[in-house]
């Protein structure tokens, strides 16, 4: 069966920068798994996710997302495809009903479409009456639930998420989360996640990859990964490869 | 459906509540405005047609040529009593902001003693008063203008004996008729009653350029910045919409919003300038002209000669105007769209639009104070390089038939434009969008840091 996800040599090179932001990575992600990609700041997850997400171009190297290239086929991969940013904001003149719906309106073929994506979030956020105020009177973790049902509600093949439940409280965090392990259980929805929270990895997801500097150490289930490098939980694992890699003494995944 | 749906958006964006209160306060306070100017220069008009005059020397000559002047029509009289040489507790006293005081003695002078006569003339300086108050009352000149010509009509009757129809023949023993030419046409008309009207449309057009330029600039590059800060541009540029189509949807929306700001404030800035400039034609007229059917005469032969001298717009003019403001308004939105989407906070936004308030405002003002033609080569060339100085003299040069001027304008300002286009498309298709950033706050923050350390 072929991968949602299959990144090939991914890197990035920014103008001015002598380093490469991403340096040549390679991983795949299957049907209905969910990934995450943790690494410490500047470690270049968000650069990752970004190429993944067309917003800026590939230096070298290329990925396929549901067989489409994202340096050949951007529009293709975008139908396929949707995005959750760290820290992203909600139109606030909108209604949150209203923003559903435009955001839905950019991925729908026809009205009926429409209407079956905006049902789902609206299901999905769990917001009730409160879609009918304008965003700008939200809280942060409102924004996020909206948000999180707007980048699910179309079932796209790879749902790119940055910090998905930042913001959010314990309670509604997570919910989050079961409803990310219920999307890619029950409708085969890959997820492609980043996160600084271990636990939050460690319980969401099927498989993890450790990034930094650029450099794609580690990819493997949560229980190899800590077999691998004899720890106890992933924070460790985490600690470890960043460690080696400090060192030198780590061998990227190519 | 997808452009249809991101212009929605876009519109819901910029067309707040805020925004059209914002308008229409505007628009109300400056035809309240105009409301106050139109009776204040009602006033002015009034208060420089009337001369308040104390008559001391009561005689029948002073009294038979003050009753000439208000015959001609050309002046009102006022007769006032100041008494004593207090003239400031007197005129206030009076009411009045000026008086001429003709002495006892004065036809004595004149009839008798053959000497020239004395007159007073008292005026109430109005520092605090503004540009309105410098033009209130009748000035010096004017008086003794009057008097001295009634004072002659009557020396010449009472005195020589000279028949009235002979007077009028000695004291205008010439007639004026003006032309005025513009390009390679002449027309029977006064420059100065031309130049009255042509004022007011020669403020109006520039002013409606320069607000919708500035307004659709600062509208895009909140819009951009404020997308791109809260991230709600990279949600919308992983969506299926076209980058195309974002762009184009941002653009038309800020046209759309600007069009609307620039009505809303126009209708007020002519309802504003109205009320300062409506009169000008009274004024000009009533110096000339003694009734109001020789006014309407001269309104209709300036009419009449302003369309001799093709100072009306063709049709085709208009939709060439339209155009030049079609493509400044559209260079204006992509500067400010790339210099937006390379702002990294709110507060940058504003030091971006900078540069842009600059290029715009300085050929406004170079073309309101001065002629660029008569501008030294190198200036007149950076000038006309800033692409909004063509259409502040799109309208000049559409009336008086400078089409090559026009016309290069219009090119120049096509190549600026698909220069401009090429950079925004460029900017949205790739990834400098999102890699791009220029914060001039934080050069600035740096120098003061390194100042502060430095003491």
């Amino acid at each position: 069966m072929p991968y949602v996800l299959e990144v090939n040599g991914l890197s990035k090179k920014y103008p001015k920068k002598d380093v490469f932001a991403v340096n040549k990575i390679s991983f795949n992600v299957d049907e209905g798994e969910i990934f995450a990609l943790i690494g410490p700041n500047g470690a270049g997850k968000t650069t990752t996710i970004r190429m993944l997400s067309t917003l800026i171009q590939v230096t070298e190297g290329d990925a396929l997302v549901a067989g489409h290239s994202v340096v050949k086929e951007a529009d293709k991969v975008r139908r396929n495809i949707t995005y959750l940013p760290d820290e992203a904001g909600a139109y606030k003149t909108m209604t949150g009903h209203h923003y559903l719906e435009f955001m839905a309106g950019l991925f729908a073929a026809n009205k009926d479409e429409l209407y079956k994506f905006t049902a789902r979030a609206e299901a999905i956020c769990g917001l009730g009456t409160r879609l009918n105020d304008k965003i700008g009177g939200y809280s942060r973790g409102m924004v996020r639930k909206l948000l999180l049902a707007r980048a699910v509600m179309t079932a796209p093949k790879l749902a790119i998420m940055d910090e998905a439940t930042s913001g959010l409280d314990v309670i509604n965090a997570l919910e989050i989360r079961k409803m990310i392990k219920n999307l890619a259980r029950e409708q085969n929805m890959s997820f492609l996640l980043s996160s600084h929270n271990m636990l939050e990895i460690e319980y969401v997801s099927d498989r993890v990859g450790i990034i930094t500097n650029g450099k794609l150490m580690t990819v493997g289930k949560v229980e190899e990964l800590k077999n691998k490098y004899s720890a106890a939980n992933l924070e460790e694992v985490f600690e470890k490869v960043v460690l080696e890699e400090k060192e030198g003494g780590a061998d990227e995944i190519r | 459906m997808k452009f249809g749906s991101l212009l929605k958006k876009e519109l819901r964006e910029l067309f707040t509540k805020q925004m059209v209160i914002t308008m229409a306060v505007t628009m109300g306070i400056l035809i309240g405005m105009g409301q106050l100017m139109g009776t204040a220069m009602d006033d002015i008009i009034q208060s420089s047609s009337t001369i308040n005059v104390c008559n001391r020397d009561d005689s029948e000559f002073t009294n038979t040529l003050l009753s000439g002047i208000t015959a001609s029509g050309s002046v009102r009289i006022n007769y006032i009593d100041i008494q004593g040489d207090d003239y400031a507790s007197e005129l206030m006293r009076l009411d009045v902001n000026n008086a001429v005081i003709i002495p006892a003695g004065y036809a004595d002078s004149i009839l008798e003693e053959k000497e020239p006569a004395q007159l007073i003339f008292i005026s109430r300086l109005n520092l605090g008063g503004g540009f309105m108050a410098s033009m209130e009352g009748i000035s010096a000149s004017d008086v003794i203008s009057h008097i001295e010509m009634a004072s002659t009509d009557e020396i010449l009757l009472q005195t020589y004996g000279v028949d009235p129809e002979d007077i009028a023949r000695i004291k205008s023993p010439a007639a004026l008729t003006e032309f005025t030419v513009s390009g390679s046409k002449t027309a029977r008309v006064s420059p100065a009653a031309l130049t009255g009207i042509m004022m007011t449309q020669a403020l109006i057009a520039p002013m409606v350029v320069f607000f919708l330029l500035i307004m659709a600039a600062q509208m895009i590059m909140t819009a951009v910045s404020t997308e791109k800060i809260d991230k709600t541009l990279e949600t919308l540029m992983s969506t299926p919409a076209s980058r195309m189509a974002i762009l184009s949807a941002k653009m038309l929306a800020a046209v759309l919003a600007a069009l609307a700001n620039a009505a809303f404030m126009m209708v007020g800035f002519a309802f504003y300038l109205g009320g300062m400039t409506g009169n000008a034609m009274e004024q000009i007229t009533g110096a000339t002209a003694a009734s109001l059917e020789s006014a309407e005469q001269i309104q209709l032969s300036v009419g009449q000669a302003m369309l001799d001298l093709g100072l009306t717009l063709s049709p085709l003019s208009y939709a060439l105007f339209g155009l030049q403001l079609f493509l400044t308004l559209a260079i204006g939105l992509s500067i400010a769209l790339i210099l937006g989407a390379m702002a990294t906070d709110v507060k940058s936004v504003q030091t971006l639009l900078m540069p842009i308030m600059i290029a715009v405002m300085l050929p406004w003002l170079v073309t309101m104070f001065m002629d660029i033609s008569s501008m030294s080569f190198i200036f007149k060339t950076l000038v006309y390089l800033i692409p909004f100085t063509h259409a502040y003299i799109a309208l000049p040069n559409l009336m008086e038939g400078n089409t090559v001027m026009f016309f290069a304008g219009l090119l120049y300002q096509t190549i600026f434009l698909l220069i401009c286009m090429y950079l925004a498309v460029k900017m949205f298709t790739t990834d400098k969008l999102f890699t791009m950033s220029l914060n001039l706050d934080a050069g600035r923050k740096r120098r003061l840091f390194s100042l502060k350390l430095f003491k």
